[in-house]
């Protein structure tokens, strides 16, 4: 596995979590204010999540997690402005969400890469809908930049079908990246990987995160209790759905910058997965199947 | 880099070779049953010989076979590429709206099924001019397959490339040359290599009912009023190959523009 530098950067870091009051951060960043999203459906109307309230303040990452089909991804939905609640509002940045907009960079599930667009054009068509007004150096820099950052520029020119799945993850990354965007979505951005490329991602995602001085707001759809702990501030867990809400809140008070060997051991680690676990699963053993 | 020579096509030439072996026995077979009234392959040979000589000769009293074929395949091409201009457009337009589907399909499915030939008369009668009444049929039955298969490609655009549009604020523009496009360009060169092979049988029907120069007249006036069934034979022989390239040229198109998902 790829050891996270620890270097004056990480020092740095430290310096800003002790710094208590910075106005920047700690400031509410989205607010779901009572959201409810129904689908008209072949039997009838079916409600995916019902009066939702949730609030994320700056440079928190949070992740919502739940079983399948609970009405996460349409929560976050509502966030990105894919999915139009049918009551209540969503404020981001200080603006009712309508629609998507640059200041939210959305990571797909599937990647979504267009199969016919090199891995450069893909992100370049991206910053070039998202910033209009930047002239064409610019955004070549933003995307050679961003290539970079995730270790990619060397396969810039390939098509999204020569490359692994970890590769994929990583240009939709870049793409989100890429526009600059205050809030970051990301739907199960690794549930489609093997479990040593998904350890690689997470280190990825939180050395981005840290570049840009943890400004960024990151919201995470996931089914994956471990990543949930070891990336977020704070965990929503979600009841089931149809008509979901939210089952409870955990907060995950481990200090950063955090060792993904190390904080399995730590006693408040173990505190919180067992916390989840109980709070997502109900049966623990096959005597438990049989009760 | 594989060589040419490997087993695989090695292989495939042999089952080429059978499969004309094969042919040209039934062939010879039925010339000795009707006693040469069907000319047997090596009667034809010579005749195929005799018309290919001096191929694109172009007097005003005689034209050579390669001179007829290529004023065949120019109307085709004047109907086939006019008839796309029409068809893609329209098909882009008609799978991205419901609305325009729904207003041009029942007029696709009562125009599709006429025979190409029904429209040789109306024409005529429009343009007052053979050649022109000729082309006139090769753009409506080159429009269908066409039309229909690019309204399927739009109308099949994965939600994914769609969201991708939609969370990065794609322009009208940009959705349509880099989703839009893209997306149904396979299905377009589907549509265009069915209308090519329509377009092509089409014209030696055409031709035989408009006179003039071509691979269609040249059947019916030199082999079939001229008594000569060879010539005939050499004509569909030629005719054949022709319809095969085109097919080829089409097929190497849509190997091509097609993309690994």
């Amino acid at each position: 596995m790829r050891q996270f530098p620890v270097s004056a950067a990480d020092n740095k870091l430290a310096a800003i979590d002790q710094e208590i009051i910075n106005p920047a951060l700690h400031q509410d960043c989205i607010e779901v204010k009572d959201v409810t999203v129904s689908f008209k459906s072949a039997k009838g109307l079916y409600t995916a999540v019902q009066d939702i309230s949730l609030t994320i303040k700056k440079g928190e990452i949070v992740s919502l997690i739940g079983h399948s089909g609970c009405g996460k991804s349409t929560l976050m939905g509502t966030i990105s402005g894919m999915v139009k609640p049918s009551k209540g509002t969503v404020i981001a940045n200080g603006q009712v969400v309508t629609q998507p907009g640059p200041d939210r960079g959305i990571v797909f599930q599937n990647y979504s890469l267009l199969p016919w667009l090199s891995v450069y054009r893909n992100i370049y068509e991206a910053v070039d809908a998202a910033l209009p007004r930047k002239s064409a150096s610019e955004k070549k820099a933003l995307v050679e930049h961003n290539l970079k950052m995730v270790n990619l520029l060397p396969h810039k020119d390939k098509l999204p079908a020569h490359l692994s799945g970890g590769m994929k993850q990583r240009v939709a990354i870049a793409r989100a990246f890429a526009i600059n965007p205050s809030i970051l979505l990301l739907d199960e951005p690794f549930g489609a990987l093997d479990a040593l490329t998904k350890s690689n991602m997470h280190l990825e995602l939180l050395k981005l995160w840290n570049l840009d001085n943890r400004e960024k707001t990151i919201v995470m759809v996931t089914h994956d209790i471990e990543e949930a702990i070891f990336l977020s501030d704070r965990v929503v867990v979600m009841n089931n759905g149809p008509a979901a809400t939210i089952r409870e809140i955990v907060d995950v008070p481990l200090p950063r910058p955090r060792n993904k060997k190390e904080i399995v051991h730590d006693p408040e680690y173990i505190r919180i997965h067992d916390r989840l676990l109980n709070l997502l699963i109900e049966k623990f053993s096959i005597d438990d199947i049989h009760a | 880099m594989k060589s040419i020579f490997s087993y695989k096509t090695l292989v495939s030439i042999l089952y080429f070779a059978a499969g004309i072996a094969l042919m040209g026995g039934i062939w010879e077979l039925i010339a000795s049953l009707t006693k040469n009234e069907i000319p047997s392959p090596k009667m034809t040979w010579a005749v195929f010989k005799e018309v290919m000589n001096n191929p694109f000769q172009d007097d005003p009293d005689y034209k050579g076979i390669g001179t007829k074929l290529l004023s065949s395949l120019g109307r085709v091409a004047t109907g086939f590429g006019l008839g796309s201009l029409v068809a893609i457009p329209l098909g882009l337009l008609m799978g991205s709206s419901k609305a325009v589907m729904n207003i041009i399909n029942p007029m696709v499915q009562l125009l599709r099924p006429v025979s190409p030939l029904a429209w040789f008369p109306l024409g005529l009668a429009i343009f007052q001019d053979s050649p022109k009444a000729s082309i006139f049929m090769i753009f409506i039955c080159s429009l269908w397959p066409t039309l229909i298969n690019a309204a399927f490609g739009v109308s099949h655009i994965p939600q994914d490339h769609k969201n991708v549009s939609k969370a990065f604020g794609f322009s009208a523009w940009k959705y349509l040359t880099r989703i839009v496009l893209p997306f149904s360009l396979p299905h377009i060169l589907t549509g265009l290599r069915l209308s090519i092979g329509v377009a092509w049988m089409v014209i030696v029907a055409g031709e035989m009912l408009s006179g003039g120069i071509g691979l269609g007249y040249f059947v019916w006036e030199e082999g079939f009023n001229g008594g000569s069934v060879a010539k005939i034979l050499v004509a569909i022989i030629i005719i054949g190959i022709v319809g095969l390239l085109l097919d080829k040229f089409f097929m190497s198109l849509q190997k091509r523009f097609s993309y690994a998902q």
